[in-house]
């Protein structure tokens, strides 16, 4: 039989927006989504071994269960980063790149002990390394979303 | 503790290429299995147990032991399938190693596989995201940002190779590096995909930037392939042959989920290279086989690395050195076929890649290493101890083996 290469469409959908894994988690990261239109940032303490969680989680790691709110800083600390646009980075050239050029950094942010990932902003990007100081940049309204600690910039 | 010494008395492997047209997948895994019978000698009526493994729907099409078996000569025999991502196949061989040690079975079949090209597999890596994508998408992030973030496997070993290269001191030449010393230990691999004999650090350097700080030639090839083990008991294993692999111990190591944690909430895995559960799983291996000095003791490592710096990190990971220290014995040459401690001689994951078979032929080359039938890509020193790993999930699950000559004292 010949093999015959092509592709055969077959509609369907994938409701992204109806699927919830864990009920339990979205409704204690939608306190901290909440607390965000106020500037605070809300993480979730463990009893057991004193991890803080921001965004909060449900659970431990070390299966306490997080139960005090503690307010985290809105400073932290830069622990990967990569590039999406066009950049130039350590005599590396993304050849040929277009778009605006972004810097993506996973920060943990002061009081917190989990990792976060936002874009750094106002620095060139010769600038990044791991381990640099950066502070949130909140944007000038507040929806209490994601979106609203989606920025940071050098401290 | 083992109840039974277990031993390696066949390894098969099909070809690998990026798409096999002329077969379809229980034919496919045919070559593989047939290879490994005849290696060992023995015949599909002579298996007690099958373990069997790939990743869910990355062919487009799931349950595959369902007509697998009948192809493979598994009908009216146990039968597990096991899947953990990058992983499968390494946990899949550590299924034949349970079956074995406990006593429960004598001769077990590992088969673990992927024919990516009959199918997505962004598709597949797409049911792997879902639950955190779908989550961050409710709490309001922005969908270019996420696709900005980084989409697949890519997306993932970006984050962890600048900070790796920051915490060791890799430059983004040792990645060149990385990439020309597997490909060329490949061409001489017949089983491998990408065979390119020759390459040298400043091609790789010259090929298209992905995503800062690595290229097309730092990347895994998306293979269709498979690999087939056969374990049995170390007793049965004498008799059957003068020089069986012995599978001395085996350990893994399940993290928290690094970058995002579960559905949108916060992770404390929080550097995506530090890798604690390899440590982990590691030190738990070495104890397990009786390897107190791992530096001194290990000959061979396999370590998974489809990302030209994982090679590095993974071999300081395995506690073969010190942290930090793994770009400057790769400049000492020592990872070479002829070096003192031979890394990826098989040409790796970064050059063969069919995902659910990659991390079992980890162990595959261990194996095949300690009995000698490597062929042109046999190591120059003789191999009495190796490792073999893998790694997988959410850059969070890692699987160790440890392979020996002889069995445990």
């Amino acid at each position: 039989m010949e093999y015959k290469n092509e592709t055969v469409s077959i509609d369907g959908g994938w409701p992204l927006s109806t699927w919830q894994w864990k009920m339990e988690s979205i409704a204690l990261i939608q306190k901290s989504l909440e607390a965000l239109k106020k500037k605070k940032l809300l993480g979730l303490k463990c009893p057991g071994c004193g991890l803080v969680y921001f965004l909060p989680k449900p659970y431990c790691r070390c299966l306490s269960i997080p139960d005090e709110w503690v307010e985290i800083k809105d400073t932290g600390t830069i622990t990967t980063f990569t590039f999406s646009g066009a950049w130039a980075y350590e005599g590396i050239e993304e050849e040929g790149a277009t778009g605006t050029p972004l810097i993506i950094v996973g920060i943990v942010l002061d009081g917190s002990d989990t990792m976060t990932v936002c874009t750094l902003e106002d620095v060139e990007p010769e600038k990044v390394s791991v381990g640099m100081r950066i502070k949130l940049k909140w944007p000038e309204e507040l929806l209490g979303r994601l979106d609203d600690i989606a920025h940071c910039v050098p401290a | 503790m083992a109840k039974k010494e277990v031993a390696v008395v066949g390894v098969g492997l099909s070809k690998h290429v990026s798409k096999r047209r002329d077969v379809n997948i229980a034919e496919m895994v045919w070559e593989a299995v047939s290879a490994c019978y005849e290696d060992a000698g023995l015949k599909p009526k002579d298996t007690d147990a099958f373990i069997t493994g790939n990743m869910p729907a990355f062919e487009g099409v799931n349950l595959p032991e369902e007509w697998g078996a009948g192809h493979w000569g598994a009908y009216a025999k146990p039968l597990l399938r096991i899947t953990t991502g990058g992983t499968t196949g390494g946990s899949v061989a550590h299924g034949g190693y349970y079956a074995v040690a406990s006593g429960l079975y004598d001769i077990v079949m590992c088969i673990a596989f992927e024919k990516q090209s009959d199918g997505n597999s962004t598709m597949g890596l797409n049911t792997v995201a879902l639950a955190d994508a779908a989550a961050q998408f409710q709490l309001g992030v922005d969908p270019g940002f996420m696709a900005a973030f980084g989409g697949g496997a890519v997306g993932v070993a970006v984050y962890q190779a600048s900070s790796y290269m920051k915490s060791s001191g890799c430059t983004t030449q040792h990645l060149d590096k990385v990439a020309a010393l597997c490909r060329n230990n490949a061409a001489l691999n017949p089983y491998s995909h990408l065979k390119q004999p020759g390459l040298t650090p400043e091609e790789v350097a010259k090929t298209t930037l992905l995503q800062y700080p690595i290229r097309f030639g730092h990347v895994c090839p998306a293979t269709d392939g498979a690999c087939a083990m056969l374990f049995t008991t170390g007793e049965k294993a004498r008799k059957m042959m003068d020089k069986p692999a012995y599978v001395l111990s085996v350990s893994s190591c399940s993290d928290e989920a690094a970058m995002v944690g579960i559905a949108g909430s916060g992770t404390t895995n929080t550097d995506p290279c530090v890798q604690e559960g390899c440590k982990i799983a590691a030190a738990r291996a070495y104890e397990l086989a009786g390897i107190k000095e791992p530096r001194r003791e290990i000959d061979l490592a396999e370590p998974y690395a489809p990302f030209a710096h994982q090679m590095l990190m993974f071999y300081e990971r395995l506690l073969l050195c010190d942290e930090g220290d793994a770009p400057s014995i790769l400049d000492s040459g020592s990872m070479g076929l002829d070096g003192e401690l031979p890394v990826c001689p098989s040409g790796g994951v970064i050059s063969t890649n069919a995902i659910g078979a990659s991390a079992m032929e980890r162990v595959a080359e261990a194996a095949m290493q300690i009995m000698g039938k490597c062929g042109e890509r046999q190591v120059k020193k003789e191999v009495r101890k190796a490792v073999a790993h893998g790694w997988g999930g959410a850059v969070n699950f890692n699987v160790v083996a440890v392979l020996s000559d002889t069995p445990r004292r």
